[in-house]
């Protein structure tokens, strides 16, 4: 019964033709240098799932965000384990696209043919970043909270823009209720879909061109 | 870019493919593994490090030293440092705006700006010897960012040595990189100083970093640590007035609110009727025209937001007869037959709940602070006989048993009341002081330890 099952799936979703697109590929030589990427990937679903389970019992407003911090911390079974994978997967996501980013430059695999798989990687460190510095926010602790007057202010030094920039980010002239919320939409709606749509192109030219091999002494 | 050339960069990749692998399962199996052990790390950072408490955002705590993501350190201190530099120093965008956007322009243009078609690190000394440069410098004033740019002595020393480190050797390595183009060694030689320069720079900079003290910012995460956080800060602040338990109506013995009539805060009237946000705005802003100050740093006072939380909940569980407290552990361990109390352990609690909130600068109190066990010994118009190891007659031990000292030279004026003043404290309390004092003020446990006397069995 199950090859039939098999039979029927295969017939309307072609598992033959993506086995053969997509896993039975020749690659180079790979290092374990080349798993950065993915592992970046793996983080970025990681970091996905347990946001998830973060925004059911997080509120983002500033009278309840701390307490519903709290609560996940203290009240929500294994709620101290969700939040704390994705606390450090933040840090972690950070240091692994950096190196990548390293590896790649180091390895020159950004060059022909591959020059647009780099522009895209720049794409998904800043949105990466952008990631971290929304997401930073949330807890509205201390901490949070002056990171995030810092970090606008700087943007508000820009000539020109600088005044127009900063209230964009705020949602005013100070941090308030507004730029908490903006943050939180930023953070879980707005630069996710930019980082997945990325990462998308990135796979996508990843496969269609083949990891770079390591360069030898002709390249 | 010519055809020839690509298509020599084509036909050398399938060559490499042909002694290379499958995707599947050779690629992907390490790729799996690398995911694998990023999930049992981020468990084992979750389990064991945890993520450290903070107090709620306070907008008004203008004290508290902004600090941006880690990741943004550098640039932060890029901007500190440049800040130093004379003349240019003074334009800010510059720094935060013109400098960053032309090293990301440059990080993004990369594959349009180096043309060449070599790979190998041989033919591309000169890319790599700047990117190097730039990590390295991202590292060290990643590292450096908590080291101040003037010491405590005025001294800019500190602050010199970071700028050189981090903005001089970086630009002069940048320029001579320029210089020594076609000159491989030469580049091999710039890069290499220039990063074990750097390094050794920052290195004598962190040696140099004055030690830490900030100020430890206690946060109370759970509920029975934060009803006990909230006890404190109660005692601290607002037994003066309000009785350790919240019972006073009538205030006495608060200079300039003598007699003054107030709403015992454990009632039900103010329980169920103020609910917590306005609570906190009671203690923030105060009730001036009743004579409460404000607490809030918001209005002058020293409380902040997590700390005014705090009490709310202390008051809630312990007086609001619709929360059901959790077990508060006691004050102080339970003294045994013979043990000998210390201040780590038994004074200090103590102290703090019954004794901090006037015993502490600026309140009427003789000067007799208490908020140390340095001061408690040490300081006071009557330092001579408040604490005197091994005597009954301390006036500390008087005061709190409910005698009155009076004034040795004019013996019908008062000179200390009883202690505390609104209520006496109760007798396994009194003990712990008694025999602190008799046994010689032991400071820490170990020293209390070691003046235990087994009881004697009775004859």
């Amino acid at each position: 019964m199950w090859k039939n099952i098999y039979l029927w799936l295969d017939e309307r979703l072609g598992f033959d033709s993506l086995y053969a697109n997509l896993l039975d590929r020749p690659e180079p030589k790979t290092t374990w240098w080349n798993t950065l990427g993915s592992a970046s990937m793996f983080l970025f679903i990681l970091q996905g799932l347990t946001g998830i389970f973060l925004t059911v019992y997080y509120t983002p407003s500033p009278d309840h965000a701390y307490d519903s911090i709290q609560y996940i911390m203290e009240g929500v079974a294994f709620g101290w384990l969700i939040r704390g994978i994705h606390h450090w997967g933040a840090t972690l996501m950070v240091i692994l696209v950096f190196i990548h980013m390293l590896r790649v430059f180091f390895t020159a695999s950004f060059k022909f043919p591959r020059e647009l798989t780099w522009l895209i990687g720049i794409g998904l460190f800043l949105a990466t970043l952008g990631m971290g510095f929304t997401g930073y926010l949330l807890p509205w602790n201390q901490k949070a909270y002056w990171a995030t007057t810092v970090g606008t202010q700087i943007a508000g030094t820009v000539p020109f823009l600088g005044e127009f920039t900063l209230k964009v980010l705020r949602g005013g002239p100070e941090l308030s209720a507004l730029t908490l919320q903006r943050f939180f939409a930023a953070h879980i709606w707005i630069i996710p879909a930019v980082l997945a749509a990325l990462m998308g192109l990135h796979l996508y030219l990843i496969i269609k061109h083949g990891e770079s091999h390591s360069p030898t002494k002709e390249d | 870019m010519n055809e020839e050339t690509k298509k020599q960069i084509n036909e050398r990749y399938e060559r490499q493919l042909d002694k290379g692998e499958r995707f599947w399962p050779d690629t992907i199996f390490k790729d799996l593994i690398m995911s694998l052990g990023i999930f049992v790390l981020l468990i084992l950072l979750a389990t064991f490090v945890g993520i450290p408490a903070e107090a709620k955002a306070d907008p008004s705590d203008t004290s508290y030293i902004p600090r941006p993501e880690w990741y943004f350190l550098f640039l932060f201190k890029f901007l500190a440092l440049y800040g130093q530099l004379p003349l240019i120093g003074k334009i800010e965008w510059l720094a935060t705006v013109l400098v960053p956007a032309v090293a990301l322009g440059v990080l993004t243009l990369i594959p349009f700006i180096e043309k060449s078609p070599h790979r190998h690190y041989s033919k591309r000394v000169l890319p790599i010897s700047i990117m190097s440069i730039m990590v390295v410098g991202i590292v060290l004033l990643t590292l450096m960012s908590e080291v101040p740019t003037v010491s405590e002595d005025g001294s800019k020393l500190i602050g010199t040595l970071q700028t050189i480190a981090g903005i001089f050797i970086p630009a002069a390595a940048y320029i001579l990189f320029f210089v020594f183009k076609s000159n491989t060694r030469l580049l091999i030689w710039t890069t290499s100083l220039a990063a074990l320069s750097m390094i050794i720079l920052s290195g004598t900079v962190l040696a140099l970093a004055p030690e830490k003290h900030g100020e430890e910012v206690e946060v109370a995460t759970t509920l029975v640590d934060q009803i006990v956080a909230g006890q404190d800060l109660y005692s601290v602040h607002c037994t003066e007035c309000h009785g350790d338990d919240g019972s006073v109506a009538i205030i006495a013995g608060v200079e300039g609110l003598e007699g003054e009539k107030i709403t015992p805060i454990n009632s039900r009237d103010v329980l169920y009727t103020i609910t917590d946000p306005s609570m906190y705005e009671v203690i923030a802003y105060g009730r001036p025209n009743a004579g409460m100050p404000p607490f809030g740093k918001t209005y002058g006072g020293e409380l902040s937001r997590s700390e005014i939380d705090y009490i709310t909940i202390f008051m809630r569980y312990s007086w609001d007869d619709r929360f059901d407290a959790p077990e508060i552990p006691e004050l102080f361990p339970p003294l045994a037959e013979g043990e000998a109390p210390s201040y780590d352990v038994h004074i200090q609690p103590i102290v703090k709940r019954y004794c901090i909130s006037c015993h502490r600068p600026d309140k009427d109190n003789n000067n007799y602070l208490m908020t140390t066990y340095e001061e408690i010994l040490t300081t006071g118009d009557n330092v001579a006989n408040n604490i005197i190891a091994g005597d009954e007659n301390s006036y500390l031990l008087q005061t709190i048993q409910e005698h009155v000292i009076m004034n040795p030279e004019k013996p019908d004026e008062e000179m200390i009341g009883v202690m505390p003043p609104s209520k006496a404290l109760k007798p396994n309390v009194i003990e712990v002081f008694i025999r602190w004092i008799m046994n010689g003020m032991p400071k820490t446990a170990a020293e209390a330890g070691v003046l235990f006397q087994s009881p004697t069995p009775a004859p």
